[in-house]
């Protein structure tokens, strides 16, 4: 039964990959036979699919386990007697995991507690000067594992009456306040601006005003009434009702500026961490996505330590999965990725205190619904949707893309994937269902994305997953046509507008 | 969405579920009645994933057909959802109400107008029910029909993902689910839609059956054993075989004597086998049969009739003549 179970989730994940799907002649995909090879995962070949299985948990746990904050705290350990510690405890959980095929398979904790408790020692050590906290390590109130400076607190702090967009407002929960600064720094006003140009975009690109009178696109839905899984009866109010949603689920571009403890850069490393143990937990994309939206939205509202950093993070991954995946990996994988970082205990307290402090609003309309319905106007051309998915992903990485609705972000990265592989000019159709973004209104998200691409590879875990076969090097492709695109037209220059921070990362 | 546990009074079980149990409860301070959906956190794998969809999709879902919640409440180990306090489900209502569980026409008609116009709804925002049956779907004394129990719901994207197998209770299941489809979308509720329909007028479950098998067996006996010609690819499906037994498709009026042409029509439209063929909620508000609700008509008086909710009219005092049983 247990194993029924899993290889069922397996081979769910699997069917779900576009790459991997059944591509007929013009390259297009159907659901329907997808669904027809994912079936046959199931039933036909039992032998492939404990394979599958096996290769999973064990692709699972393999590999350096990368504690996010110790590599936040420079600490970077060669493969000393801790490492070899480990690696036996991952065979060992291996072997368990394979031979019971569930995730539920209980490892004895206490293999790696001397290297925890080492590692935990060294971070407080580390933190000690700049947190003002890490003894909440090991508090046990229940409502706050998290918090060190709570909205009461917070509120304190005069609000400022600005006159900054209504949208910005509206993201930035009222608990969390703007300082005074927003009027004297031109960063903040550049930001503002930019946010407020993008809620008028959005209100530009209502499909519905393309379509009134005389469209001037394809009705590319009627093609597909007859595919129940393209939902074409009820896929425009679909559209409509997530771009409502992307508003709403926005974080505050702008959320470090708030937080004591942390920088971009800690981000960074923790979002590629997190591309890391998606990858090796085989998840949807959506959860990735889903997993950073809620860690940025928290992070928006509630300031964090250093040292909680990577909770906040792999609690993100746990509550995402629980929400999209059908069979999410149990807690202890989470515990184990983590490097035994935080107990079982301490992530469960962890999501509690972020459903309630995201009020329980999971319905992030991720970037992956854009991606597929702009697919649509190119007949589903998978090379452009693989190197698409890769520049997608960028924005997930790269927090200047914070400000960007998820829509947009999609819209660009499907458009710069046709521009680096040589397809025909951004037309009617690919404007319709991208939700109505012009080349003008790419452009500037473009740079930004051709501007990542040219900066040495910052995001390892990230560059590695789109380096491989699988994502048709994506990530070698785009940096290889970046350079060259800058070599003969150069980025303008006011790209850049944490110029602050990006200075500072090249001198360290 | 803050409240404390203390701020409602528990009253009695009102109902168990596999993963929490209703209460009746009551507002301290407004008096009010609720229904306090408690559940249990797991001591392992912490908030439900079910509870998390749950309540993150009825926090967006607020529309008259579906019921409202008001409050979470998250204590140390339990999860107490405050809902609006109905009076009966469906089910409870039919063997209250009617005769032998068998619904009137209007009564019938409003319930069906008022079922597909929450399923309207949840389609549009991109919701799958995928559990609707009788005991999940709450009636007030108002006549008002309201979807409830969103815990199997899920958001979909478009393409629709493959999303698990094990989903609606076996009554109210489609034949594409039974037959281990998981690339199932919207169409999954409209049977099971069409299934509640059949199920008012006789006050028994159209398709009862008690393993997977047997339901498909059962469907096959009344709607036909389908095959390559009549839904291409079917042999794909992983729990189909080229031995079922082959039945015709029987008459649905032979079992529904009492059900007018409209309305039969309307019901072969839900029950349809392939998925790609049902149909959808908004088409099925088109439909003829719910011709009084589209256009305006004066309003009847004096009859004891159930009020239409959302139209605030009456029920039709009596059959179309063309259309009379």
């Amino acid at each position: 039964m247990a194993t029924t179970r899993r290889s069922t989730r397996i081979s769910a994940t699997a069917g779900h990959d576009e790459n991997i799907l059944g591509v007929n002649a013009n390259g297009r995909v159907t659901r329907a036979k997808a669904a027809a090879l994912d079936t046959q995962l199931i039933t036909g070949q039992g032998t492939q699919s404990a394979l599958v299985a096996k290769e999973v948990n064990g692709g699972q746990i393999k590999g350096r386990k990368r504690a996010a904050l110790g590599d936040v705290s420079n600490v970077h350990k060669e493969a000393g007697p801790g490492e070899k510690n480990v690696k036996q405890h991952a065979a060992k959980i291996v072997k368990t995991a394979t031979s019971t095929n569930v995730s539920r398979s209980r490892a004895p904790r206490t293999v790696n507690d001397s290297i925890t408790d080492e590692e935990a020692s060294v971070q407080i050590k580390k933190n000690s000067s700049t947190s003002v906290a890490s003894g909440t390590r090991k508090r046990r109130a229940p409502l706050k594992p998290i918090t060190i400076a709570t909205a009461a607190q917070r509120a304190a702090k005069p609000r400022s009456k600005s006159s900054a967009s209504s949208l910005v407002d509206e993201i930035i929960d009222e608990e969390f306040s703007d300082g005074n600064k927003e009027n004297e720094d031109p960063i903040l006003v550049d930001t503002v601006e930019r946010v407020s140009s993008e809620s008028q975009d959005a209100a530009t690109t209502e499909p519905d005003k393309h379509g009134e009178a005389m469209p001037d696109w394809d009705d590319l839905d009627a093609d597909e009434m007859d595919d129940p899984t393209m939902v074409a009866e009820y896929v425009n109010e679909i559209f409509d009702y997530m771009k409502e949603l992307e508003i709403r689920t926005m974080p505050n571009p702008r959320y470090m500026d708030e937080q004591r403890d942390l920088q971009w850069k800690m981000r960074d490393i923790l979002i590629d961490w997190l591309v890391e143990v998606h990858t090796k937990f085989r998840l949807l994309p959506e959860t990735l996505f889903l997993a950073v939206n809620i860690v940025d939205r928290f992070l928006s509202l509630r300031v964090v330590t250093l040292d909680k950093l990577q909770l906040v993070g792999i609690t993100g991954m746990f509550i995402a999965a629980k929400y999209e995946e059908v069979f999410s990996p149990s807690i202890q994988n989470f515990v184990y990725v983590a490097d035994s970082g935080y107990t079982e205990e301490e992530i469960l307290r962890a999501e509690t205190f972020m459903l309630q402090v995201l009020d329980f609003n999971l319905s992030y309309p991720n970037p992956m619904n854009f991606l597929r319905r702009n697919s649509k106007a190119d007949n589903y051309d998978i090379q452009t949707r693989t190197v698409a998915k890769y520049l997608m992903e960028i924005a997930l990485l790269d927090h200047r893309f914070m400000r960007y609705y998820p829509s947009r972000v999609a819209a660009t990265a499907m458009y710069l994937a046709r521009v680096i592989l040589e397809r025909p000019p951004w037309d009617k159709n690919l404007i319709h269902y991208s939700g109505g973004y012009t080349e003008e209104m790419i452009e500037p998200v473009c740079n930004l994305m051709i501007d990542y691409l040219v900066k040495p590879v910052k995001h390892e875990a990230f560059f590695k997953k789109y380096a491989s076969k699988r994502f048709l090097k994506a990530s070698i492709l785009a940096r290889q046509w970046a350079k060259k695109r800058v070599e003969q037209i150069p980025l303008p220059s006011d790209l850049n507008i944490d110029s602050d921070e990006a200075e500072e990362q090249e001198s360290t | 969405m803050s409240g404390s546990s203390s701020q409602y009074q528990q009253l009695e079980k009102l109902g168990e579920g596999t993963y929490a149990t209703v209460y009746k409860g009551r507002n301290r301070t407004t008096g009010e009645l609720v229904a306090l959906k408690e559940i249990n956190l797991d001591s392992e794998e912490g908030t439900p994933s079910t509870a998390i969809r749950e309540i993150s999709l009825m926090k967006e879902l607020k529309h008259e057909n579906v019921v409202p919640l008001y409050d979470v409440i998250h204590t140390e180990n339990k999860l107490n959802l405050v809902f609006e306090y109905m009076d009966k489900d469906l089910k409870k209502y039919m063997d209250s109400r009617g005769d032998h569980g068998a619904l009137d026409y209007s009564t019938i008609k409003s319930f069906m107008h008022q079922l597909l116009q929450g399923i309207a709804f949840c389609h549009d925002n991109r919701v799958l029910h995928r559990d609707l049956k009788p005991q999940n779907l709450l009636i007030n004394n108002k006549g008002q029909l309201k979807l409830a129990d969103f815990g199997l719901a899920r958001a979909f994207g478009i393409p629709v993902n493959t999303f698990s197998n094990e989903v609606v209770t076996l009554w109210y299941r489609a034949p594409d689910v039974l037959l281990g489809s998981r690339t199932y979308s919207t169409s999954i509720d409209m049977w099971s839609a069409g299934c509640i329909m059949a199920e008012m007028y006789t006050g028994r479950p159209l398709f009862p059956g008690t393993t997977n098998e047997d339901q498909l067996q059962k469907i096959f006996r009344l709607m036909g054993t389908p095959n390559e010609r009549s839904w291409p690819n079917i042999s794909q499906l992983p729990n189909y075989r080229s031995n079922f037994p082959v039945y015709a498709t029987q008459d649905l009026h032979t079992i529904l004597p009492q059900i007018d042409p409209l309305g039969l029509d309307l019901l072969c439209s839900m029950l349809q086998l392939r998925p790609e063929n049902r149909l959808s909620a908004r088409d099925a508000l088109k439909h003829p049969w719910f011709t009084e609700y589209n256009t305006l008509r004066r309003p009847a008086q004096g009859l004891d009739m159930p009020m239409h909710p959302s139209t605030g009219l009456m029920g039709p005092p009596q059959l179309p003549s063309t259309y009379g049983m």
